[in-house]
């Protein structure tokens, strides 16, 4: 029940940087921990280097509300571990950027109504 | 710095543990290699800053944990929550409460004492609710 209510509650919410920074990185493809972490830095033009204390976090509070999934890894290499969008992730993100342009296109509006006078 | 990152994850719940701490660490150390390459200021500041993100993220996944079992609500039947099972909350509650307090205050030894507390409360809570059939 207070899984439902919580996913209710945050269809409106602003997302928090780390979270939609996460939704962002795995939404071309899954990525496990470390490439979470230099994609994120890269996709913030390296304004943001994340901690393993602030990523994992965040992954586990996604993972508990259902937006992304763990998988094993196939391959050999030292991260076993990866995340992929689950499809409520997707419908998060998607409304999170829509809410983020409609915000720009007012902001952008306003400046440009001031710069007329 | 292997050792002080080991001791910090300590700070976290046992399930966050569990689920993460091996692959943290895995994600540290190759990150921690990377900078430590880059030069000395890199490698302190990002030292300091995990240590930050760790403590952080200990004391969020203790409210995290806390939010994620509460106390089924009482049956109205029962008229309202046992006592014993209500002063069980209270200490779980006070527990978690002064963990965070410790963690946010660098008390990592009197966070660890209070860690072993709320497991022990928690387990007397599960009891009391097994006793009143309040697990559903």
């Amino acid at each position: 029940m207070r899984h439902v209510t919580i996913q209710e509650s945050q269809v409106n919410k602003p997302l928090t940087e780390p979270v939609l920074l996460i939704l962002m990185s795995l939404a071309d493809r899954p990525r496990h921990g470390y490439a979470l972490l230099k994609d994120i830095e890269k996709l913030s033009g390296g304004r943001i280097r994340m901690s393993t204390g602030t990523l994992f976090g965040a992954l586990k509070r996604l993972l508990d509300d259902g937006w992304i999934e763990r998988f094993e890894l196939e391959d050999t290499s030292r991260q076993k571990q990866a995340y992929r969008l689950t499809g409520l992730g997707r419908k998060q993100l998607q409304i999170e950027l829509e809410r983020m342009k409609q915000l720009t296109r007012a902001g952008f509006a306003r400046l440009k109504t001031v710069e007329a006078m | 710095m292997r050792r002080a990152y080991q001791f910090f994850l300590l700070l976290y719940p046992r399930e966050h543990r569990d689920q993460f701490a091996d692959e943290m660490m895995r994600v540290f150390e190759e990150v921690s290699a990377e900078r430590r390459a880059q030069g000395t200021g890199w490698f302190v500041r990002f030292a300091f800053g995990e240590m930050q993100g760790l403590i952080a993220g200990a004391a969020g996944a203790w409210i995290d944990r806390d939010r994620a079992h509460p106390v089924p609500a009482a049956n109205p039947s029962h008229g309202g929550l046992p006592q014993d099972i209500a002063d069980a909350q209270q200490r779980v509650d006070l527990s978690v409460a002064g963990m965070v307090h410790a963690i946010a205050n660098h008390q990592f030894e009197r966070a660890r004492l209070l860690s072993d507390e709320e497991r022990e409360a928690r387990e007397q809570l599960r009891i009391l609710r097994e006793k009143y059939g309040m697990n559903c």
